[in-house]
């Protein structure tokens, strides 16, 4: 049996996930579920339909094909009932507005890898694949398998993480990874399940467990206002960081609103009602967190 | 004494300077006497050839034109400062139609492709480039006094036929009327100096470039403007590269810096002032001139001197003159990140060409290693061997036409033209092989047809316009007495260009997929839908425009068939003998406009496109129509072969701001840059701005002014455009994600 995994995006050319040019593959399912998520679609491992009620043509070519009955016609207007969807991805095909899109189609290890390959030329300055999502280390099999094959082929493989899982998950694939972009949101116990439904114990347990192993790990932050950005917790987030081994560098990354996603996929949206911190407060919060973490921000 | 302004200062007056100029009546005669004058005299003198006629004429210009040296500039101002309004635009269209009316032999034909759409044509004297090396190494007078020796060793050898005598007479006529022109500018700056500084020194300039070759950086920055000015304005063919001025320049930069003569702030200067002529001449097609290359050693020409004229530019906030970077392997990466750098800043006004496909391409027509190495950019993209080669355009092939004509068996279904090419219509097409044969004969029959014509009315170029600005700067020209821009160069190079390269590939792409694959329809159906445009078969057309087949994706099968089309179009064009002693090669750049005006010709297409829309220009997709991002398209275009298309192989690619931020940025866009280049691609020009963006600045041109875009290599402001090229832009950056 091969091992296969629900992809929702294939981003080529990413420029800002791991050095140089890569290709970054997104897997669906993640045990958190962070209310500032802005890949919603990452979050449940089945696949779901997205629905981008702006594009749609009235064509109704979706009813035609839609073996459960989710898509209907009333008074011209196309209506779709989510409850019904079974995620077969049929009306994709011939959405003529093209505002239907299946999230998370089954791929093998093989299929990932020619994926990848596709785009070698482009790594030359130190790029290559990144696994992100969802996350990733759900399917450390998958995760091994892939980078065992596109080491050999010579690509640059690293892995977008967000650490909940259990250790013998990042062991599984610790052999086979050049790089972990690892996902802090906050140092508090309590603040931290408040807001991505777990708490970050096992993250931090991890964090300091990989930091141990000599791969290159870099530490991603989301700046999240009224959640992490005070001063209090920027600098129990540097705490935290301070001293670990093997942190080729700490990014933070501005909130941004993405509310149409979440309408696309029909999912409750709780991302905060806030703005994107200027580049100003990001660099005023980076410096804090330079001086409490002793490591190098980017 | 006055004081000397700064740049600031001196703004309005470089604005306007080829706008509304103010002219002391005293200096001359007014524009409409002059052109009036002008073909006075060439009715007395219709006696005598061609040559002669234009240097008298030109002579008579040189006298009398209106001329201005003012304070305000480091440059001097020529009467003649309209494009659309020279003064010897009348006499050259005079023996235009003269060649028209009485030589040309396939005029009909030629109105017939054009009319249809299939083919736009034309000649061409807006593509040289003198030999940049031998002007600053002699100067005006060095360059009379070469002629000279020329013209004494042919009639000592007994060679000096009255043609012959004809072409050295035009030349030292020209040459001589230059010299006494710049005794005017320099006569009138001494007379109304009172006592400025900046006009007394440009006195001294035009003195010394009356004596001899320029001796420092101001003296051969205004050489380089003078004879620009002279060919262009004056003797009537277009300067289309100021050179390398990084690698020309440069020996009188360091002697300047060493000898104390100037200061590096006063070389800024004179860049300064000087891009800003071409600023403000405005022209929208450009004044490039380009950056790099590769010495002999293999060492790049970049120097401190290419960074200092980038950096200048770069203060400037203009289009033009626009600027072409010359790449390879031994670039300094410092060089193309403050290149790149400045596009990602909205500033998309560089084209970068790479040299190891250059070379490929050129030596793949025969010419030497040195050669290739050393070519001049020159117009939009091209290239073309310096002081050794011309080329003109002479043809612009619709790439949707030959489609129509093979569904209309050789009748265009546009204007009724019959081009006369039969292929059987509908009957004789069973398969997607069938209808590609017919494509193919219909595409062959039109480049023969236009290969005809570019034959017909290229033979009576020095005719219709005799260069001896030109041709005198040109050594072969000399050595054999022949117009250096008609066949007196080594390398006499005629070009066929292409428009809708991509959405033909998409528009039969679609006709396999629906027709003959799927069967969705019969030919014969497709036919009445495009005849009826699409008028009741919405949804179909939505189904072909969104079908998976097209070229800019990285689809295998699709780029097959691109690659296919690409090479018939080199084989049947290149190296095939034109009109004047030379040769014609195949292009794959598409002309400012045609993607339109072709477009308007053109009733709808099979991949979805509705009668009139634009069709896709150079190598790049169908607007709309890439969808798997930059690194899809990269390799798709490059998945044809670039030596076929020597004349000229450009790709457009539009990126997010997003994507090219920060550090991680630059080393984005240099990897495309690399990956383009290993895959022998050639010329590729970045856009980068997003559609929110461009969208604000269709509603609101006031806040948006500085925002330039390139399209086919012109750059232009984006509030400048028309409505309906915004909208091309807008929905091509819609397709884009950061």
């Amino acid at each position: 049996m091969p091992t296969v995994v629900p992809l929702f995006e294939a981003k080529r050319f990413a420029v800002h996930d791991g050095p140089g040019v890569r290709t970054v593959l997104f897997v669906k399912g993640c045990p958190l579920r962070c209310r500032w998520c802005h890949n919603p679609e990452g979050q449940q491992s089945q696949p779901e339909l997205a629905y981008y009620e702006h594009k749609c043509r009235q064509c109704g070519e979706c009813v035609a094909v839609c073996p459960q009955g989710a898509h209907a016609m009333a008074d011209g207007r196309h209506v779709f009932n989510r409850a019904a969807c079974i995620g077969c991805g049929a009306c994709e095909e011939v959405c003529l507005g093209r505002a239907l899109k299946l999230m998370g189609r089954p791929v093998t290890v093989e299929q990932a890898r020619q994926i990848v390959l596709e785009d070698c030329e482009f790594y030359a300055d130190g790029g290559g694949v990144t696994l992100s999502g969802g996350e990733p280390l759900l399917y450390p099999d998958f995760c091994a398998e892939l980078f065992t094959r596109l080491k050999a082929d010579g690509i640059h493989c690293a892995l977008d993480t967000c650490g909940a899982v259990g250790w013998e998950c990042f062991e599984r694939v610790l052999p086979h990874t050049d790089m972990f972009l690892y996902d802090v949101k906050h140092a508090d116990q309590a603040r931290h399940c408040q807001y991505t439904g777990l708490s970050n114990r096992q993250i931090v347990e991890n964090l300091k467990r990989l930091a141990q192993c000599g791969v290159p790990v870099e530490i991603r932050i989301p700046v999240i206002p009224g959640f992490n950005d005070d001063p209090v917790s920027v600098r129990a987030l540097g705490l935290l960081l301070h001293g670990l081994p093997s942190i080729v560098a700490v990014r933070l990354l501005p909130y941004h609103q993405a509310h149409s996603k979440y309408e696309a996929i029909g999912c409750p949206d709780h991302m905060p009602d806030a703005d994107t911190p200027t580049p100003a407060r990001m660099a005023a919060i980076a410096a804090q967190l330079a001086e409490s973490s002793g490591q190098t921000l980017r | 004494m006055i004081a000397t302004g700064t740049l600031e200062q001196d703004k309005a007056y470089l604005w306007s300077k080829f706008k509304d100029p103010v002219f002391d009546p005293d200096t001359g005669l007014d524009s409409e006497t002059i052109k009036a004058n002008v073909l006075k005299l060439a009715e007395e003198l219709k006696h005598l050839p061609h040559p002669v006629v234009k240097a008298r004429a030109f002579e008579y210009v040189a006298r009398h034109v209106r001329i201005d040296v003012n304070p305000h500039d480091w440059f001097v101002a020529f009467g003649c400062y309209d494009r659309w309004n020279r003064p010897l635009d009348g006499l050259v269209a005079k023996w235009d139609r003269e060649v028209d009316d009485t030589r040309l032999t396939t005029l009909q034909l030629m109105q017939n492709l054009k009319q249809s759409g299939a083919c736009g044509m034309g000649k061409d004297f807006d593509h040289s480039v003198p030999d940049w090396d031998a002007l600053f190494a002699l100067g005006f007078p060095g360059i009379r006094q070469r002629a000279r020796s020329y013209r004494r060793r042919r009639q000592d050898s007994g060679q000096l036929t009255p043609e012959a005598e004809a072409y050295f007479d035009g030349i030292e006529i020209t040459y001589t009327a230059i010299l006494d022109m710049l005794g005017r500018f320099r006569d009138h700056a001494l007379k109304h100096a009172d006592g400025d500084e900046r006009v007394l020194a440009c006195a001294a300039c035009l003195d010394s470039l009356i004596q001899g070759p320029p001796t420092n950086t101001y003296e051969v920055l205004q050489l380089i403007y003078l004879y620009f000015m002279i060919s262009e304005y004056v003797d009537r063919l277009q300067v289309r590269s100021l050179g390398n001025l990084d690698r020309t320049v440069y020996p009188y930069y360091r002697k300047d810096l060493q000898e104390g003569r100037y200061t590096e702030a006063q070389i800024r200067e004179f860049f300064a002032y000087f891009m800003m002529q071409f600023a403000s001449i405005a022209n929208p097609w450009g004044h490039p001139f380009y950056f790099g290359g590769t010495r002999r050693d293999g060492q790049s020409e970049i120097n401190e001197l290419s960074y200092l004229i980038l950096d200048e530019f770069d203060k400037l906030d203009i289009c033009s003159p626009k600027l072409q970077l010359k790449i390879s392997p031994n670039t300094p990466t410092e060089f193309i990140d403050k290149a790149v750098d400045i596009i990602r800043r909205g500033r998309n006004s560089m084209v970068f060409l790479c040299e190891p496909s250059i070379k490929r391409a050129m030596m793949g027509y025969g010419a030497t290693e040195e050669e290739a190495r050393t070519c001049d950019i020159t117009g939009c993209y091209e290239f073309v061997p310096r002081a050794r080669g011309n080329t003109t355009i002479v043809a612009y092939l619709n790439m949707l036409k030959p489609l129509e004509l093979a569904l209309y068996d050789g009748v265009d279904p546009f204007a009724g033209i019959d081009l006369g090419c039969r292929t059987g219509g509908l009957d004789a097409i069973r398969t997607f092989d069938d209808l590609h044969a017919a494509y193919l004969k219909q595409l062959g029959h039109i480049i023969e047809s236009a290969i005809r014509c570019a034959n017909d009315f290229e033979q009576h170029l020095n005719f219709i316009n005799p260069t001896n600005a030109y041709s005198a700067t040109i050594e072969n020209s000399l050595a054999t007495a022949r117009d250096a821009f008609h066949d007196g160069s080594i390398y006499n190079i005629s070009s066929i260009l292409t428009a809708g390269f991509a959405t033909a590939v998409d528009a039969m792409m679609a006709v396999r997929e629906f027709v003959f694959e799927k069967q969705e329809l019969s030919l014969q159906q497709l036919k009445d839908v495009l005849r009826d445009n699409w008028k009741g078969h919405e949804k179909l057309r939505l189904r072909m425009l969104q079908g998976r087949s097209k070229y800019g994706n990285g689809i295998d099968a699709v780029d097959f068939y691109a690659e296919t089309l690409s090479r018939f179009l080199g084989n049947k064009i290149n190296m095939r003998p034109n009109g004047r002693g030379g040769f014609y090669l195949a292009s794959m750049h598409t002309p400012p406009r045609y993607y339109l005006t072709h477009g308007q010709k053109t009733g709808a297409t099979p991949d979805g496109r509705l009668a009139g829309e634009e069709i896709s220009r150079n190598i790049s997709p169908t607007m709309g129509m890439d969808i798997n991002g930059v690194t899809a398209l990269i390799r798709s275009a490059t998945r044809m072969d670039s030596a076929l298309h020597p004349a000229d192989f450009p790709l457009d690619v539009m990126l997010h701001p997003a994507t090219v931020e920060g550090d991680e940025g630059l080393v984005a866009m240099r990897t495309l840059l690399n990956a383009y280049m290993q895959r022998h691609g050639i010329a590729i020009q970045f856009n980068v701005f997003d559609a929110d963006t461009l969208i604000d600045a269709q509603s609101n041109p006031d806040k948006y002014r500085g925002l330039q875009v390139r399209v086919c290599g012109w750059n232009v402001h984006f509030t400048d455009l028309s409505r309906k090229e915004q909208d091309m832009f807008i929905r091509r950056a819609q397709n884009i994600s950061g």
